[in-house]
């Protein structure tokens, strides 16, 4: 029944987060319910993307059909610039009774009737059909505009002057900012990633991180722990586990949108994403990175200082709710973010600390958040983040068990956890 | 430590320990200590602080004042001492399986993975739960629970083993059990610390007990020194005849043809008997018991209760 321990006590620390880690997150990993919830997510998407992608074959079809068989229609031109040649080429038939000629649709004698106006930039193109179908029915507008555009077109006579008029012309644009080519949204989209990393990973993340850590105290299991390990390894061990949770759900999510992309990307209505066009410029990739992780550790440090006063998850609701709140108020600023970053409420939005990741991280993509601004947020955020970890230590330390004593917590900041300082 | 130095550091000193939860003082002033190898009985009455007193010793709590080493410092986890601690609350991860627990509780407290399952496995064989080990633990009865939470307690070898009530909720077979595996480490070299209300089990198992009430301690030392001090030993006879009265004994307890009797005045066994003798009782037999440490808790502790009324 003897067995002696391994006593090297110089790397015990990590050692122990190591076990604690791979702990924390096998057992996660092994529940069905993590998989019920993190598969729940593609499921829905691919049952979207099955949607949008029948929609689109339906549409497609009809607009080929409608190219090799012509649809038969009647119109009615009180602006005259319809020539009846076009018109009878795509199937029309022109007709001078509109009453007839409405009839004639409601009874199945003809599949559509155009009434085009006297003037068609300020009256409405009147469109009737027979019913085949939501889809189909859009084939009726279609064909309707597109006779009047060839009319135009032939009006103006010149290709170059109909691309004019139709807006159908390639734009390039080149901003400057400092005398710099500025990338426009090329530059402001990778460093953005961060941006949704944050948010997906928050959102994801934030209530496993609660639960976990009220864990222990529900299973009473805090005074086990408690003699047994040092209580900063427990919960860095959980946080890092919980990133590799959410680095999971993660790749769970993106295999079928990827898998989606890589087949169906032409059938589907996605806005074509040239690559090319993005910059990766590294000044902000590094920043963006940088608020990611300290805005990760501030609010992952906050939400165990929650879980280790609050006695159950529901009491702790209370105030993730607000909490959330104020991370993502943001958001509803973002016209001013992106317009005025100078005003006085993104600056305060910006030096916040429960707003300053998601205001930093969007003024970091668009270019208008200074090496300055940078350093002092990400900063912030670091030095914030690791006293509110050692903060949420001791209340997890001393809160979990000892509830009537005032905690002290200027001594446990003086205390430094040796995790903490890399002993 | 003085100038000579010769002095033994005892395994776990307390001294002038006190603790305050807000206005509420549970321990006004206690000081003792625990010698490397003895079976220490912890005893007190309900809510008289010795759990309080476990977790300020382990740093569960932030005692108010006074100092509590463990090996001569404050105890940190897997940093000196091995530990093993079997807490009153008792809990585990419950929705795992008994198994990976238990290896992650041997791996935290610093086996291996392949020595902690074997461990574990041998454990589990040992308690008759060998069938269980991958059920899950809250699908184990209470006593089963408890068992396991034992194993994880004593599976580092530990040189201090801290016990809190460590037989409540196991039938007799269990508890016998539970007092071999107590007994078996305390063999092996280990330093035991009990807090009980079993007062056979102390007399059964513990060097030397401290008595906590009021926040203090109320008798502290061997058993047998601890008896002396209330009351010490007594004497039981059997005889026939007439039992007359004397300055060298009182008679605490009698019946037909038996008695205890309580020694008076410094009389020894010896004065005792010749008394008895010479006053013409015909005695028996003559034996010599000592107090029972329940008898004692009573009169500490029931005292306490009539005071109140
Ligand atoms: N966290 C706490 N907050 C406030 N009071 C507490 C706390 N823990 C213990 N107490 C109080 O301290 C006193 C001693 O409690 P403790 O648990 O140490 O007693 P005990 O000797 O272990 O009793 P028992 O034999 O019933 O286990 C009790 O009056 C209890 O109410
Ligand atoms: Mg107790």
């Amino acid at each position: 029944m003897t067995t002696t321990p391994t006593r090297a006590s110089s790397f015990l620390g990590r050692h122990n987060l190591g076990t604690v880690v791979g702990f924390e997150f096998i057992r996660t990993i092994k529940k069905r319910r993590f998989w019920i919830a993190t598969l729940a997510i593609p499921v829905v998407m691919a049952i979207i993307f099955t949607l949008v992608f029948a929609s689109n074959s339906s549409t497609r079809a009809t607009s080929e059909a409608q190219k090799n068989a012509t649809l038969s229609f009647t119109y009615t031109d009180a602006s005259g610039i319809i020539p009846d040649a076009v018109a009878t080429a795509m199937g029309g038939h022109k007709s001078t009774d509109p009453d007839t000629a409405l009839a004639d649709v409601k009874a199945g004698r003809s599949d559509a009737y155009f009434a085009y106006p006297a003037n068609p930039a300020t009256e409405h193109v009147k469109v009737y059909g027979a019913d085949k179908g939501i889809f189909a029915d859009n084939t009726y507008e279609a064909v309707a505009k597109q006779l009047l555009t060839i009319a135009a077109q032939a009006r103006i006579g010149s290709p170059v002057l109909t691309a004019a008029a139709g807006g159908n012309v390639t734009v390039d644009t080149q901003t400057f900012r400092n005398g710099q080519v500025a990338g426009g949204f090329g530059t402001a989209l990778p460093p953005l990633m961060f941006l949704v990393l944050f948010y997906v990973s928050i959102i994801l993340l934030s209530s496993q991180m609660l639960n976990s850590t009220l864990e222990e105290k529900e299973n009473r299991v805090t005074e086990m722990i408690l003699t047994t390990l040092n209580p900063t390894t427990l919960i860095v061990g959980k946080i890092i586990s919980l990133f590799l949770v959410g680095l999971v759900q993660i790749g769970v999510f993106l295999t079928p949108v990827a898998i989606g992309y890589a087949f169906f990307r032409d059938r589907l209505a996605l806005p074509d994403v040239d690559l090319t066009s993005l910059v990766f410029e590294p000044g902000p990739l590094l920043v963006g990175a940088l608020l990611l992780l300290g805005g990760f550790t501030l609010f992952t440090a906050m939400l165990v200082a929650i879980g280790a006063i609050m006695p159950t998850a529901k009491e702790a609701g209370v105030i993730f709710g607000p909490l959330m709140a104020l991370i993502f108020v943001p958001f509803y600023a973002i016209s001013l973010i992106l317009s005025d970053p100078h005003s006085a409420v993104v600056q305060a939005f910006t030096y916040f600390p429960l707003s300053a990741p998601v205001t930093a991280m969007l003024r970091n993509g668009f270019g208008t958040l200074n090496t300055t601004e940078a350093i002092i947020v990400i900063a912030e955020l670091f030095i914030l983040g690791t006293l509110v970890l050692r903060l949420a230590v001791h209340l997890f330390r001393y809160g979990s068990i000892q509830y009537s004593s005032k905690l002290s917590v200027t001594k446990t900041l003086r205390r430094t956890p040796p995790e903490l300082t890399g002993k | 430590m003085t100038a000579g130095g010769a002095a033994i550091e005892p395994l776990v000193r307390i001294e002038n320990f006190r603790m305050d939860f807000g206005e509420t003082r549970v321990i006004r002033d206690l000081s003792f200590d625990v010698r490397a190898g003895e079976t220490f009985g912890f005893l007190g009455s309900n809510g008289s602080g010795k759990t309080t007193t476990l977790r300020a010793l382990l740093g569960i709590y932030q005692p108010t004042a006074g100092v509590l080493h463990i090996g001569g410092k404050v105890f940190e986890p897997r940093d000196g001492v091995r530990l093993g601690y079997l807490p009153e609350e008792r809990g585990l991860y419950k929705k795992e399986a008994v198994l990976d627990v238990m290896v992650y509780f041997g791996r935290l407290k610093g086996l291996s993975k392949a020595q902690a399952r074997s461990w574990s496995l041998e454990y589990l064989d040992r308690v008759e739960l060998a069938d269980k080990a991958s059920t899950r633990l809250d699908k184990l009865s209470g006593g089963e629970q408890q068992k396991i939470q034992l194993g994880v307690t004593i599976m580092n070898d530990p040189e201090l083993l801290i016990l809190d009530e460590p037989t409540k909720g196991f039938d007799p077979v269990n508890r016998r059990l539970l007092m071999d595996i107590i007994e078996e480490q305390k063999l092996a070299g280990s330093t035991v610390i009990m807090v009980t209300h079993q007062m056979e089990e102390v007399e059964r198992l513990c060097d030397r007990v401290i008595l906590l009430k009021d926040g203090t301690s109320r008798a502290y030392g061997t058993v047998a020194e601890v008896q002396e001090q209330f009351g010490g030993t007594l004497y039981r006879i059997t005889y026939t005849g007439p039992l007359p009265g004397s300055d060298l004994y009182e008679v605490t307890a009698a019946d037909v043809g038996s008695a205890d009797l309580a020694p008076r005045n410094g009389a020894d066994e010896t004065a005792v008997l010749r008394e008895l003798v010479t006053s013409g009782v015909a005695v028996r037999s003559f034996t010599t018991e000592r107090v029972s440490l329940e008898e004692i808790f009573i009169r500490v502790y029931g005292k306490e209760t009539a005071d109140l009324t």
